[in-house]
């Protein structure tokens, strides 16, 4: 948009600057073609009035004879004059004699005022020359006179004028584009700026302010743009600090819980190796505390384990590892019955065995809760570049316009559901962004929920004998 | 006999029914509240394993497997909370022989112990020695010497030692020592083994920066050569 500005704002000044050029260059031309031709004009009717009236009468005497035209001719010939000598009734004289045909040449009205005794005048190119011709009758009713002038001259200096106005014009209008994008550029430059200011903004550097230079309209909005980037980071800078101090409450209220839990489920442990000798209440009760220590315990677990995400000092430990493998054991220690779709040959990536694990178990327990005893597949595909594996059930779904958000904290697709802390998904995808990858759930066209975790592989397996190694890891198994 | 557990732990609950719970498993257990309690109990008594917090008030776990490797290789499992800031590996490092994850269940605890015990109480039958470059290995004496000299090894280095050099030559994955070795069947951390076999070969090899005996096989796991 900007660039278009700039450049309807170049393209009006020069043809501004080209418009007024080519009117005054134009105007000059005209007038000072006029003026050279009516000077040339008049220098020439003048010569010929006297040539007419007084030269010509004087050598051709009453009775002209071929040697009297022989010296007027030679007296105009002397002059640097072509002339052309039309005696009354006889044959015209020419000198040079190669303009012989140009008597004809010469406008009829020009011949017609001529003969009625007037001196007439015509602008043609003769013999390839531009010339003036005056021609007149000597001494009023004597022989026609064509006197002609060669003004190359007068042509050769207009070429140069409009030589000389073409090029100052070219120069010019170069020099107007120059100026303009100049021009333009000046005026722009705070909104280059402004412009550059709203990116770094938007890619994140909430400092990014715009210079204010001057206190014109520009300036104003400068300024006006400064105040609302302050209040735009004032605002997220609360809102980031309001955000740390939650997480910072729950990470501490999770190590807090910690000492307790980790001494309530010891406790329920030995409670539970005893309930056979309690009372039928007590015993229930004993179970169910058992039942939801345990629960409690894996919520305050998942809790730590978002904070420790949180602090983002989390490290990741690269081994080569048999995603077949690692999901079949996962599989048979979370989800026995789940149906595992995996390829034929082995899919080996430098990844972070456990990290994977967490990921692929809290998908399993999330099929298992999204449909209990529904039918949960496991498929591993891979290509060059990433692996993808997906876990599929066959449950309600989630309403589209929920489903970007089966990966926030705490989000229930069905609120009304226990189990589950609700945090298993958002902790699979922690894991997931670690590793480099990223998950992503849909609903399938013939029912239940797909989320798919994709790996890149782009970590090149040590000294490339990836396939050596795995090969001598299950021998030693 | 009754294994005797010394067990070291701050929090009185957690304590209490720890001390119950392997009791009624069948163990002697002795209780301190503290390290430098802990170590009082220590000198004074014999144990066949310390179970030990690691955020002790006081004199914390570290410290105090430092100081017991000083004069015992009595096996030490410590007991760590998840998200503790100090990592398992630098008690490890101080000489541990095995860690569980708080919370735990009573069982899973008493299957650390026993397997920590069993490594520590195995004796074999026939006289047996292992040898590997200038070292002897007395299989049923439980000792290693270097030209007739001593090398004290706690009992998880040497079974870690043992089971290298009863494969020599074959490389052994992370894995599978930790399974022979720890008695963990799926899936325990491999760090437990990095740190042993780090021990292990400052103890045992001449230069330790530069292993000849027991030698990395990158990507794969370690070896023990013939």
């Amino acid at each position: 948009m900007i660039r278009g500005v700039r450049a309807r704002l170049t393209a009006t000044i020069v043809f501004l600057v080209v418009l007024t050029a080519t009117v005054l260059g134009l105007a000059s031309y005209v007038f000072v073609d006029a003026r050279l031709h009516q000077q040339t004009l008049d220098e020439a009717r003048d010569q010929a009035r006297f040539d007419l009236s007084v030269l010509a009468p004087q050598i051709l005497g009453e009775q002209p004879t071929p040697a009297s035209f022989a010296e007027l001719t030679a007296a105009f010939h002397f002059r640097t004059l072509k002339s052309i000598i039309v005696p009354v009734g006889g044959l015209p004289i020419s000198d040079p004699s190669s303009l012989q045909g140009t008597l004809d040449s010469i406008p009829t009205s020009v011949r017609q005022f001529v003969d009625g005794g007037q001196i007439a005048y015509s602008w043609q190119t003769v013999d390839g020359v531009p010339s003036l011709i005056v021609g007149g009758r000597a001494g009023g009713t004597g022989p026609e006179i064509y006197l002609i002038h060669d003004v190359s001259a007068l042509q050769q200096a207009l070429d140069q004028l409009r030589l000389a106005l073409g090029v100052g014009a070219l120069i010019l209008a170069i020099v107007a584009v120059v100026a303009a994008r100049l021009v333009a550029r000046g005026v722009l430059a705070p909104v280059d700026e402004a412009s550059r200011a709203a990116e770094r903004i938007a890619g994140g550097d909430l400092s990014a302010r715009v210079p204010v230079t001057s206190t014109d309209e520009f300036g104003q909005w400068a300024a006006r743009f400064n105040r609302m980037a302050d209040s735009l980071e004032d605002t997220i800078l609360r809102l980031e600090a309001a955000q740390t101090q939650n997480r910072r409450f729950v990470a501490d209220v999770a190590h807090e819980l910690r000492t307790p839990v980790a001494a309530l489920v010891a406790e329920a442990s030995v409670l539970g190796a005893h309930l056979d000798a309690l009372p039928f209440e007590a015993r229930r009760t004993g179970e169910l505390v058992v039942h939801d220590i345990g629960r409690l315990r894996f919520l305050v677990e998942d809790l730590m384990e978002l904070s420790r995400f949180d602090a983002a000092g989390e490290e990741v430990r690269l081994q080569a590892i048999d995603l077949g493998r690692l999901i079949r054991d996962v599989a048979a220690a979370r989800l026995r019955d789940a149906v595992l779709e995996l390829p034929d040959d082995r899919v080996v990536v430098e990844t972070d065995p456990r990290r994977l694990e967490r990921i692929v178990g809290n998908l399993l327990d999330n099929a298992r809760e999204h449909a209990p005893g529904a039918l949960v597949v496991v498929r591993l595909r891979s290509t060059v570049d990433e692996v993808r594996i997906a876990v599929l059930d066959r449950g309600p779904g989630v309403p589209p316009d929920r489903l970007g958000r089966i990966f926030e904290r705490f989000f229930m697709a069905d609120p009304s559901r226990r189990g589950g802390s609700g945090l298993g998904l958002a902790i699979a995808a922690e894991h997931a962004a670690l590793l480099g990858g990223r998950l992503r759930a849909r609903n399938r066209d013939e029912g239940g929920l797909e989320i798919e975790l994709v790996l890149p592989v782009t970590q090149p397996l040590p000294d490339g004998d990836a396939a050596a190694i795995s090969r001598g890891d299950a021998e030693n198994r | 006999m009754d294994a005797r557990i010394l067990l070291v732990e701050d929090d009185p609950s957690i304590r209490e029914v720890t001390a119950i719970g392997l009791g009624s498993a069948g163990f002697a257990v002795t209780t301190a509240v503290d390290g430098v309690e802990g170590l009082e109990r220590f000198r004074a008594d014999p144990f066949d394993l310390i179970l030990l917090d690691i955020m002790l008030p006081r004199l914390d776990g570290y410290e105090v497997t430092r100081q017991i490797r000083r004069t015992s290789t009595v096996p030490v499992v410590m007991l760590t909370a998840r998200g503790d800031t100090m990592d398992v590996v630098v008690g490890l490092e101080a000489g541990a022989d095995d860690y569980v994850r708080k919370p735990f269940d009573l069982p899973e605890l008493i299957a650390r112990i026993r397997a920590a015990l069993r490594r520590a109480g195995t004796t074999a039958d026939d006289v047996e020695e292992l040898r590997i470059g200038n070292l002897v290995i007395d299989v049923a004496g439980r000792s290693v010497t270097r030209d007739g000299a001593d090398v004290p090894l706690t009992r998880t280095e040497f079974d870690l030692l043992e089971e290298l050099v009863r494969h020599a030559g074959q490389v052994l994955s992370r894995d599978v020592l930790l399974d022979r070795v720890w008695g963990y069947d799926y899936l325990g951390d491999s760090r437990l083994v990095d740190v042993a076999i780090q021990r292990l070969r400052s103890k045992v090899e001449t230069d330790s920066t530069n292993p000849e005996l027991i030698q990395t096989v990158r990507g794969a796991g370690y070896k023990a050569v013939r």
